[in-house]
């Protein structure tokens, strides 16, 4: 049969059997567990209504547990095992988050990740921020918001391989491909493999998510900036504010939860960053990060223990963030 | 929800079940110009056998099979680049053993059928030795790349020992051109092509005994004989005037890219050192043994290390059984299945009955013969290392080699990574 034909089959199927489902039970609900009539009308009534909203989130809950909350309790456990040939387990306590906190690997990936989340949150928040001040009241602003806005369209393997011809490098006297290396040459310099400069080469990568990422904090930012009343912006005028003092002093601080929430928001997608380095370097030449590295001990070393142990510290940086985050952005919707 | 996933199951498997019947998979490295190779032997399998073949191909063909056969979706048949890695699937309980017999059928039809053979058997879960592995398409690195045309304007000739293989890129160097073009750029495998040179180099400055220890890590990486043969390397590499671009380039360079150079007019390099698929990435129209031709990596003239020669191969095992996939293995078997790759590119069999004439030019003849002919054969030192080693630090290690890191501090990160996988 034709794939096609199969995904339409399955659509069918899944929708139908969505509905079906939610019919059904409130069916069930309605007309024999708690029926709305006979002499205890009433209380099966509130019954009915107690249970319903649990029948409509049964479906999702079910989901999350085994997408989400399944993978993670697995992980530990994978984290807190050694394989054993034949394919079963045997207990190894904290063995492998020790083994992982000795490999100098490990501790490069760490120092990069956090060159990273000092890095590009800042830059792209501040980059998206500027956009966003610069285009507000100017004509072709839209045009200029679009494009700014247009890397996010872009797969992050897509801009890695962009990138990846950016820095490309070919030898001196030889045609330059790469645009960096074109423009060096163009005025009078030699040519580098841009990628391969320890220390720096992590720069060059966080270009891309920079790139990627300054559209993001633009849109939301900008529309920060419009929700400022103008009567405040109004008054500072009024009292002889320059522009700069108007910028940080009235609007910067009206917007600040927006801020945060954009920060971490890029904050954690920084955490996770894994295709960029995979595509360009694969962590090789000193660029190692953390889910990079993680991917290289489950499927390059099948070391499923350290593996997981990386995930399991992945995660846990990302989890006070995750809170923070969701916990500023509940306080902005207020 | 739960209810609809179990219906559309349901109905799906009982649609698409009398085709999974004749339906069976293969999975392997190969992509561009060398799956349309595989495809055309498949193409045959499937006439023959009536069945349904389908091939997916994919350059991190190394984890991927990981990835499925731990998720149970694993293909019927996976070719192994790596015996490393098809040795800890053997062992985890992931692939079949062969059908019986076939070890037998390999040492009376394979040229040097017990080492094949050897390389193809891995303890199983139960720690029972059984052949998993088929090979099937075989690589000869020993090879240098050269253009005739080129050395015969310039006046060089085929050096015959290692010693005059430097004396002459020496030489290049002083007519005030590049003798080498190195690229180990791989993707996600970057750093192989450089183990590749360590492994020639391994095998000519030591008896094939060292080679043999230090591949089952019997010798520490950090032994001086191998610090000294990533050191000879080293000779190579690091030294600017001798690489097309610097050794900037040899690391940053795709391995696919890097022969292009030999071809530019006036050509980035003279000679590049590389395996016997690389015809594959030649520029379209050139001919092996006309436009460009390959002479073998010289040995040692001093000392009595004989002729090593380098190689690598393919396996074929089963990782998801069904009676076609050990008929595939069956077919394999048969010359036709090597004939029709070997009449197209870069293939070399070490199957003893096969037709030479079908090969599709003269030269990967001549190329057999030096696989047949070498005093000393070992295969690639990288594929038969732990995952984490030979597909991992290895890599990662030549790359910071050729970046600039000290020898010694490379191979000792490299034993620091063997002891954490012991």
């Amino acid at each position: 049969m034709h794939p096609a034909f199969q995904g339409l089959i399955t659509i069918f199927v899944g929708v139908g059997g969505c509905i079906g489902y939610f019919w059904a039970s409130n069916l069930f609900i309605d007309k024999v567990l708690f029926p709305a009539r006979g002499p205890n009308a009433g209380r099966n009534i509130n019954r009915a209504n107690m249970i319903r909203p649990w029948l409509f989130l049964a479906p999702a809950v079910f989901a999350l547990g085994l997408y989400l909350a399944y993978p993670v309790v697995e992980t530990l456990r994978l984290s807190l095992t050694n394989r054993v040939p034949g394919g079963g387990y045997e207990w190894a306590g904290l063995e492998n988050y020790t083994q992982m906190a000795g490999d100098p690997k490990f501790r490069e990936a760490l120092f990069n990740n956090i060159l990273w989340l000092i890095v590009v949150p800042a830059l792209s928040t501040a980059f998206g921020l500027l956009a966003a001040q610069l285009t507000d009241r100017i004509k072709w602003g839209a045009v200029a918001k679009s494009i700014i806005f247009m890397p996010m369209a872009i797969s992050f393997v897509g801009a890695a391989v962009i990138w990846k011809l950016v820095y490309d490098y070919r030898a001196a006297g030889e045609e330059q491909i790469g645009v960096l290396n074109a423009i060096v040459v163009g005025l009078g310099g030699e040519p580098t493999a841009w990628l391969t400069v320890p220390f720096w080469n992590n720069f060059f990568l966080m270009a891309v998510l920079i790139w990627i990422q300054t559209g993001f904090a633009m849109v939301i930012l900008s529309a920060a900036l419009r929700g400022i009343p103008e009567e405040t912006v109004e008054a500072a005028i009024v009292d002889g504010a320059n522009p700069f003092q108007i910028f940080f002093k009235i609007k910067v601080p009206q917007i600040m939860g927006t801020i945060v929430v954009v920060w971490t928001t890029i904050t954690i997608v920084v955490l996770k960053v894994f295709d960029i380095v995979f595509a360009m370097t694969n962590g090789q030449w000193e660029t190692q990060v953390l889910a990079n590295y993680m991917y290289d001990k489950l499927f390059r070393a099948n070391d499923w223990g350290v593996g997981s142990a990386s995930a399991m510290v992945i995660m846990l940086l990302v989890t006070p963030i995750l809170v923070w985050n969701v916990h500023n952005a509940r306080k902005e919707m207020r | 929800m739960k209810h609809s996933i179990k219906t559309s199951c349901a109905v799906l498997a009982l649609m698409s079940g009398p085709a999974l019947a004749e339906q069976i998979t293969v999975a392997g490295p190969w992509i561009g110009a060398d799956e349309e190779h595989v495809q055309a032997v498949l193409a045959a399998f499937a006439e023959a056998s009536g069945h349904d073949v389908r091939y997916t191909g994919s350059d991190s063909f190394e984890q991927q099979i990981v990835i499925d056969a731990e998720a149970g979706s694993a293909p019927n048949v996976a070719v192994f680049p790596q015996p490393g890695l098809a040795a800890v699937m053997a062992e985890r309980g992931f692939l079949t053993p062969l059908a019986d017999g076939t070890g037998d059928w390999i040492k009376e039809n394979y040229a040097a059928g017990q080492s094949w053979v050897d390389l193809g058997t891995y303890a199983g879960p139960d720690g029972n030795d059984a052949l998993y592995g088929f090979f099937y398409k075989v690589d000869l690195k020993s090879l240098v790349w050269y253009i005739p045309e080129n050395f015969e304007d310039a006046g060089y000739e085929v050096p015959e020992t290692l010693e005059e293989l430097k004396a002459l890129s020496a030489q290049i160097v002083e007519d005030g051109e590049t003798p080498w073009c190195i690229g180990i750029g791989s993707q996600a495998a970057t750093g192989w092509p450089a183990t590749d040179w360590v492994e020639d180099m391994m095998l000519r400055t030591q008896p094939p005994e060292v080679y043999d220890q230090w591949v089952a890590n019997e010798i520490p990486f950090t032994d001086e004989r191998v610090v000294g043969a990533i050191e000879a390397f080293g000779e190579f590499v690091l030294n600017d005037e001798w690489v097309a671009g610097g050794s900037a380039a040899a690391a940053s360079v795709d391995f696919r890219e890097s022969p292009k150079g030999l071809f530019d007019a006036p050509p980035q390099c003279y000679m590049h050192r590389q395996a016997s698929f690389i015809p594959s990435f030649f520029p379209d129209g050139s001919v092996v043994g006309e436009d460009v031709d390959f002479f073998y990596f010289p040995a040692s003239g001093e000392g009595d290390l004989g002729q090593p020669v380098l190689g690598g191969g393919t396996q074929w095992a089963i990782s998801n059984d069904s009676p076609a996939a050990h008929e595939l293995i069956e077919f394999l078997k048969s010359p036709e299945a090597h004939e029709i790759w070997m009449a197209r590119k870069g293939f070399l069999t070490p199957h003893k009955g096969v037709s030479k004439e079908a090969f599709g030019d003269p030269t990967l003849a001549k190329m057999n013969d030096i696989l047949l002919e070498a005093t000393t054969f070992r295969f690639d030192a990288s594929d038969i290392m732990p995952g984490a080693v030979g597909a991992g630090s290895f890599w990662t290690g030549m790359v910071d080699y050729v970046g600039g890191k000290p020898a010694d501090q490379v191979a000792q990160e490299i034993q620091d990574s063997w002891d954490a996988v012991k």
